[in-house]
């Protein structure tokens, strides 16, 4: 956690590890009338992996899609509160959407590759930032393609469709696609869940290679994908925050009743 | 008695029955090698004290018995843990019902040294040292049968009366066998019993150690704390 990689995002920023490095407070949300998130507080820790958890409806991507105000393309949404990234809000006047959503980017459960080259997928983000120098883009192919653990697959036919490929390389495409822009931050939202067991190790241990340069934030309905992946988890439930802990003392040990019941399939 | 505290509450079944019928199995397997075991102590306490080599015999001939559910009680936690991966309180649950049925199978054990001890002793002319082994048994047997009903229970106030009570038989041991070997001098001709009853009652007192392990993995299933090895009651 303290190993700085060369390719660190914004190192004067940042101070490795840092604890609070993306920070909720008080935040409600609400889709129109119905409060789908009441008073999360919550710290973030840099360059870990944290695992939003709980039953289907607990607001957990409600606030994953916070994080990068992926919610705001939803009419009728407000909210009350604040989330900070590296003590800045996000939601600032000052703040553009789409440099927070480059900042903080974003995995879903279903691979979306565009229907475009393997080449074009990963500079997608840097294109459409004006990066146009072939040197450039190369560079963020390779690294990135390497990042997701895709380039020795891909490195022959990068210029071939991306719909070419594996659902478990489609959705390491797309990871790629995520970390071209060397976000802040990257938000998963199940990314596994289409993908069969042998893709979800390899995804599983991307995940585990990209903590020591990147923030991780992930949902998964998966308990042993938390457990495995995660540094600290979150346990949601009815749009309210139930325990927060290391993913550790949250399997072995919950404090709350209700995490315990539900991780112990007592739920329902 | 034991079979009836097996019954998981309503409010505390799992979503998934099967897990909890698992979980059930586990335990009755477990609450069973334990009513076997102190059925082996009960026994070779008579052995010991009626002077009887069938009730000896028998203590040895049952630990089969014991040894097949240890067998099975490893086989059951192991797929309950493959097909359900349970975590917190069920996982603890699980690995305490496995770690239980390795320390009555040990407890089991030291029954058939006893038995094996008594039977040479029963060959001989009577000691009057072997009466003194009674509170050694006696406060062995009761440190196994709370271990077994803390566990049941899930009663960690009692599951922390042993670890005090270990100490005890511990000393009662100590002495016991302090005492003898200041006799082997006097009387010579006894030496031989005499060490079978230093023998029996190091056995006593690892059954004694035997029961506070059952106590620590209660606390821990029930609490997740870990006692073991503290002075922790």
């Amino acid at each position: 956690m303290t190993e700085t990689s060369a390719r660190s995002v914004d190192a004067k920023h940042v101070s490795p590890g840092r604890p609070d490095f993306l920070t909720v407070r008080n935040f409600d949300f609400f889709y129109g009338k119905k409060q789908a998130l009441f008073d999360i507080t919550m710290d973030i820790p840099e360059k870990r992996v944290t695992a939003l958890i709980g039953p289907s409806g607990c607001g957990k991507s409600t606030l994953l899609r916070n994080f990068n105000r992926m919610n705001e393309l939803i009419d009728g949404i407000r909210h009350s509160g604040d989330i900070r990234l590296l003590g800045q809000s996000i939601f600032d006047k000052t703040v553009e959407v789409i440099a927070l959503r480059r900042s903080v980017g974003m995995v879903f459960q279903k691979s979306n590759p565009f229907p475009k080259s393997i080449y074009e997928n990963v500079v997608y983000g840097l294109r459409i930032g004006g990066e146009s120098k072939k040197s450039v883009l190369d560079e963020a192919v390779e690294r990135s393609l390497r990042g997701a653990a895709l380039w020795d697959e891909a490195k022959d036919r990068l210029h071939e469709s991306a719909l070419g490929l594996s659902g478990g390389q489609m959705q390491r495409l797309c990871i790629a696609r995520a970390i071209a822009n060397r976000p802040k931050v990257l938000l998963m939202d199940e990314p596994c869940s289409a993908l069969d067991p042998i893709a979800t190790v390899k995804v599983e241990e991307l995940i585990h290679e990209l903590k020591q340069e990147f923030t991780i934030i992930i949902v998964t309905h998966n308990m042993q994908q938390a457990t495995r992946c995660s540094d600290k988890t979150a346990f949601f439930y009815l749009g309210k925050l139930i325990e927060f802990a290391e993913t550790q003392k949250i399997f072995s040990n919950p404090v709350q009743k209700q995490t315990e019941d539900y991780i112990t399939g007592r739920f329902g | 008695m034991l079979l009836a505290k097996l019954m998981i509450p309503e409010s505390s079944r799992h979503i998934f029955t099967d897990f909890d019928s698992a979980l059930e199995d586990l335990r009755k397997n477990v609450l069973m090698m334990a009513s076997l075991t102190v059925r082996n102590i009960e026994n070779a306490r008579r052995g010991l004290f009626e002077r009887d080599e069938d009730w000896c015999n028998t203590v040895i001939a049952d630990d089969e018995e014991v040894d097949t559910l240890e067998i099975q009680v490893d086989r059951d936690g192991i797929e309950t843990m493959l097909r359900f991966h349970p975590v917190a309180s069920d996982l603890r649950q699980v690995m305490a019902a496995m770690k239980m049925s390795v320390n009555l199978e040990r407890v089991a054990d030291q029954t058939v040294g006893i038995a094996r001890r008594a039977r040479k002793l029963n060959a001989h002319v009577l000691l009057p040292e072997t009466a003194e082994t009674e509170p050694l048994f006696r406060h062995a047997e009761s440190m196994v049968l709370d271990a077994i009903k803390a566990y049941a229970d899930q009663n960690t106030e009692l599951a922390r009366t042993l670890k005090p009570r270990d100490r005890e038989l511990d000393a009662m041991n100590r002495d016991f066998a302090n005492k003898l070997t200041e006799l082997m001098p006097k009387r010579p001709e006894h030496i031989q019993g005499y060490l079978e009853l230093i023998f029996i009652a190091r056995f006593l007192e690892r059954i004694g150690d035997q029961a506070t392990s059952i106590a620590e993995d209660t606390v821990f299933a029930v609490e997740a704390e870990d006692i073991r090895h503290t002075q922790a009651g």
